[in-house]
């Protein structure tokens, strides 16, 4: 990859930039004038202002130097326990997230063929209308659940559903069906929680099942892992690859892909039968608990290393190892389960045995199962009717033909297949926000012919990224580091993102946009807020709390009333649901129960994939300093596998799936089994508007069948089978 | 006489993760140019074979040595070891970017930057350490690998751990021991690579004296001519006046 610019070029473009911000007019500079007014900054605009990161969804705390308007540091905030006090590589590379000289920082309108990339620059004013002229039109002629929108996990996005839920669309896309489906289903129908957090405060033994923790960086959390292993803490990996987290384990167990339920039901047998859990828990918060002895019979350790070739031993072992921890013990839920259409039948069975150890409480336990809405803390927010009422069916099938999956969940590959299927009905147009379905749903070139068939594309981003790239509209957002979101609850503080210098060009944060665009729409009931500030002020209003004491410290702490010490869980039975009925109810197996998933031909292999410490999906590639770090993206092949096939380590490989092939760099490497191959993630952008990631790398969308699991949703990213050769 | 301060790192070698954000860390905290870098981390690769494997990452830097070759080499005194604090610093304002001390670093821990013409290396953050904040590399080091401070204290954290510690190395060899400033804990697992290399400045420091050093004075000299050349036509032409 050549190399754009040296940091000496960096700073020409920025200080230009702050040259012609401050060459703008006499306009107050408001972001320098409220750091002053806050006490953060001195008369000559240095200082630290508090703020949150966004280079992930992790949301760790941060504290930005800031010289003369300009970002020059950035550095965790200590008094966030999402950062405690750190940033990981991404986050430290942040400023050049917002300095990339490939930022979009003007209104775009598409002029050549759609995927082009040839746009002009426009007003904001132009822009929006065109958007609104479009949207109206198209509710007008086909309806507004024609209109897609898509965004996810987002401060701004209650705002963003009011866009939707106010112009009365069904049609709401996230990226969870990607990512975590199958977690937050069995976790939700289980415990009543999405996401029980972990608390590794005094924890003996952990096991992740494929949950990569030191190169899917949460910080705080990568943080404790990585301290309890130091004090001794075990540290079991289940992952058919040796990842970096593998490498800090005290055992690493090469799993075969999609058998990790077949390990985890053979420990709930061991521990059933056994009588290894805690009674006493079980019987008062665990509902189906007596039956699993029964329920679990067939589910040997014997028969477990049938299906996952894990010797009974070692899983006898692990069992009575962990049981003997409780309930200092705990097994990751963890994060992207979406590999296997079983991948929910997994999650229930890890959820199953932190409960039957008893390590799993409201408070105060290795895992805690507590509804982060349920805090106590009692935001405001702008006032606004309600929605318009809805009869339309969702393109993605929820709840009509998959009656368990959350409706703020929903199965995004879906909705790309039903507008191309054309059924239920034809959608006409998609609203993006801050997303890249382009690169991030399977099978790309399905998605692109999706796009292909829609009128209407409008795309809100920061840079020129794939989605960008083929939309109609693109519409330039502020960076995290130049706007202001709503706030953030974590811990019972309420945590700012503030902006920390001016956001470039035109460039306008989610809140402003959505506002105009609703205005527009006839919608501005939706949006009762002046501006951003606004905003904030009327959630902090029923705190009795000033916007300005937030800014100072970039956080605000809320007294919260104690709970009264009694458990109870969100399910209908108010306890642990081992045995669920509502799964029952919907014709599903009511307890956690094996699922065959389908196995490669003899010259197949399975196609991995994962995460890398120095990028976040495929939103940070174009980042300079994060490419500098990064590894050259390869395909990791066992070296038995490669030999056969006469593929030298660094040598040219075509990947051959069902729907298409690429070439790529091997990496010839022990650390992973003969059956598997693995392809660094996120690569392999399209958009030449991306001059530091165009050309590099390749994509595995190029390669992943599309499969659905049915109860969940979560698309099977683990469950294409390929042939790999030399080139 | 009260002893100075003897800054330095204390690594543990089991704690580093390869995230890399010091890396990133340290070229946004002292703008160092791509694709240059003051700091690594050194993946030493697998050992063994599937399914007994093992693989550790080294961080390093600068080792702020006791008795640093890149200063001997220094022909512009522009590298030197602070009297207060023992780091090794480079002044960038007399460097003359000869190269020589880039040769003379056992652990190839400074690099020549060829736009500005200077030498460049780790400060240990001495703008930060003299506001009493950590090194950039150490305040966001997540797996708590990199420690930083005064090996002279015994209540720092660096001390602590070495006193803590069971087993202690430092990256020397019989032949090359300067006594670098950065102990690695946990380090049994470091490979030879990681090890001291000779310094090559016996090559380079005849080639010195031999070659460059005439070459700069006749240099100079030439300069000087050329100037003074130039100052002659200048009072004989007159001076062109020139537009902005």
């Amino acid at each position: 990859m050549t190399q754009l610019f040296t940091r000496r070029d960096f700073l020409k473009i920025t200080g230009a930039t702050a040259t012609a911000v401050a060459a703008g007019g006499l306009l107050p500079a408001s972001v320098a004038k409220a750091a002053r007014d806050a006490g953060l900054i001195d008369p000559n605009g240095d200082g630290y202002i508090p703020s949150l990161c966004e280079m992930c969804v992790w949301r760790c705390g941060l504290l930005a130097k800031v010289r003369n308007g300009r970002v020059v540091k950035l550095e965790g905030n200590p008094d966030n326990p999402h950062s405690t006090g750190k940033l990981c590589a991404r986050g430290q590379s942040g400023l050049m997230n917002t300095y990339d000289p490939d930022r979009v920082l003007y209104p775009l309108i598409r002029v050549g063929p759609r995927g082009g990339g040839q746009f002009r620059r426009a007003t904001w004013e132009e822009a929006l209308d065109l958007v609104a002229q479009n949207m109206l039109a198209i509710k007008e002629k086909h309806g507004a659940e024609a209109m897609i929108f898509s965004s996810t996990h987002n401060l701004s996005q209650v705002q963003f559903e009011n866009l939707l839920n106010g112009y009365g669309s069904p049609n709401y896309g996230t990226q969870r069906s990607l990512c975590f489906n199958a977690m937050v289903v069995a976790f939700s129908l289980t415990y009543g929680v999405e996401e029980p957090s972990r608390d590794y405060t005094n924890v003996k033994y952990v096991i992740l099942v494929g949950r990569n923790l030191m190169e899917a960086i949460s910080t705080s959390e990568t943080r404790q892992l990585t301290a309890a292993v130091a004090r001794g803490a075990k540290l079991i990996v289940l992952d058919p690859r040796f990842t970096k987290t593998a490498a800090k384990a005290t055992e690493w167990i090469p799993i075969r892909p999609g058998t990790d339920a077949a390990f985890l039901l053979a420990m709930i047998n061991v521990i059933a039968t056994e009588k290894l859990g805690d009674c006493d828990f079980v019987s008062r918060y665990v509902n189906g608990c007596q039956e699993l002895p029964q329920v679990m019979a067939e589910y040997t350790p014997e028969w477990a290393e049938s299906k996952c070739g894990v010797p009974a031993d070692t899983i006898r072992r692990i069992a009575r190892e962990f049981a003997a921890d409780r309930p200092d013990a705990m097994i990751h839920p963890g994060w992207r389960t979406s590999n296997f259409i079983n991948s929910f039948q997994t999650e229930r069975a890890i959820a199953t045995l932190n409960a039957v150890v008893g390590n799993v409480l409201t408070s105060n336990g290795c895992l805690v199962a507590l509804n982060p809405e349920a805090s106590g803390v009692k935001l405001g927010k702008p006032p606004q009717p309600a929605y318009p009422r809805v009869t339309a069916l969702r393109l993605d099938g929820v709840p009509w033909k998959y009656p368990l999956v959350p409706l703020k969940l929903g199965i995004f590959q879906n909705i790309r297949d039903a507008i191309l299927t054309g059924q239920p009905y034809q959608a006409r147009s998609w609203f993006i926000a801050r997303q890249n379905p382009m690169l991030s749903l399977p099978d790309r070139r399905k998605t692109a012919e999706a796009f292909g068939k829609l009128d209407f594309i409008v795309d809100v981003d920061i840079i020129m990224n794939d989605t960008a790239w083929y939309a109609d509209v693109v519409l330039p957002e502020a960076s995290y580091l130049e706007r202001y979101d709503p706030l953030n609850v974590v811990d019972h503080k309420l945590f700012l993102r503030q902006p920390v210098i001016e956001a470039q060009g035109e460039a306008r944060s989610a809140l402003w946009i959505y506002k105009q665009l609703g205005e527009r729409l006839g919608l501005g009931e939706f949006f009762q807020y002046e501006d951003e500030e606004d905003y904030l002020r009327q959630q902090l209003a029923p705190l009795g709390a000033e916007l300005q004491d937030v800014k100072y410290k970039g956080y605000l702490e809320v007294p919260v009333e104690e709970g009264d010490g009694e458990i109870v869980f969100g399910t209908p039975s108010g306890k642990i649901e081992v045995y669920s009925e509502t799964l029952a109810g919907a014709g599903f197996s009511p307890w956690p129960t094996w699922e065959e998933p389908p196995a490669p031909a003899p010259d197949e292999f399975y196609l991995l994939t994962g995460k890398v410490g120095q990028h976040t999906q495929t939103a940070t590639q174009n980042n300079a300093f994060l490419h500098q770090v990064e590894d050259e993206p390869k395909l990791w092949i066992h070296p038995a596998a490669a030999s056969a096939r006469g593929i030298e380590d660094g040598a040219s490989v075509r990947v051959t799936s069902p729907i298409g092939s690429v070439v790529v760099t091997s990496l010839v490497t022990e650390g992973i089994r003969q059956d598997c191959l693995f392809l660094a993630p996120g690569y392999g952008h399209a958009s030449k508007g991306l001059r530091v990631a165009y050309g590099v790398g390749v994509s595995d969308s190029d390669l992943h069948v599309t499969y659905t699991d049915p109860i969940s949703g979560g698309q099977a990213l683990s469950q294409t089978f390929v042939t790999v050769e030399r080139a | 006489m009260a002893q100075k301060n003897r800054y330095g790192f204390v690594i543990d070698v089991a704690r580093c993760i390869d995230c890399r954000a010091c890396l990133v860390a340290c070229r946004v905290e002292n703008e160092v140019s791509l694709p240059h870098t003051r700091i690594w981390v050194k993946d030493q690769g697998l050992r063994g074979t599937f399914p007994d494997l093992a693989r550790e990452f080294v961080p390093y830097n600068c080792m702020h040595c006791e008795h640093p070759p890149c200063i001997e080499v220094c022909t512009s005194g522009a590298t030197f070891k602070d009297p207060d604090n023992g780091l090794v610093l480079v002044d960038q304002e007399a460097c003359i970017g000869c190269g020589l001390c880039v040769e003379a670093c056992p652990y190839d821990a400074r690099y020549l930057d060829p736009t500005r013409g200077v030498v460049d290396k780790c400060t240990g953050c001495v703008h930060r350490v003299e506001r009493g904040e950590e090194p950039a590399c150490v305040a966001t080091c997540l797996g708590g690998a990199r420690m930083f401070g005064d090996f002279n204290a015994p209540t720092s954290e660096v001390s602590q751990a070495l006193a803590r510690a069971t087993q202690v190395r430092q990256l020397v060899t019989d032949e090359v021991d300067p006594d670098p400033n950065i102990y690695y804990l946990n380090g049994d697992v470091m490979q030879t690579g990681l090890l001291p290399r000779l310094p090559r400045y016996t090559t380079a420091e005849t080639l010195w004296r031999g070659v460059a050093i005439p070459a700069v004075i006749a240099g100079i000299t030439l300069s000087f001519l050329g100037q003074a050349v130039a100052f002659t036509k200048q009072l004989i032409e007159g001076e062109q006046e020139f537009e902005e």
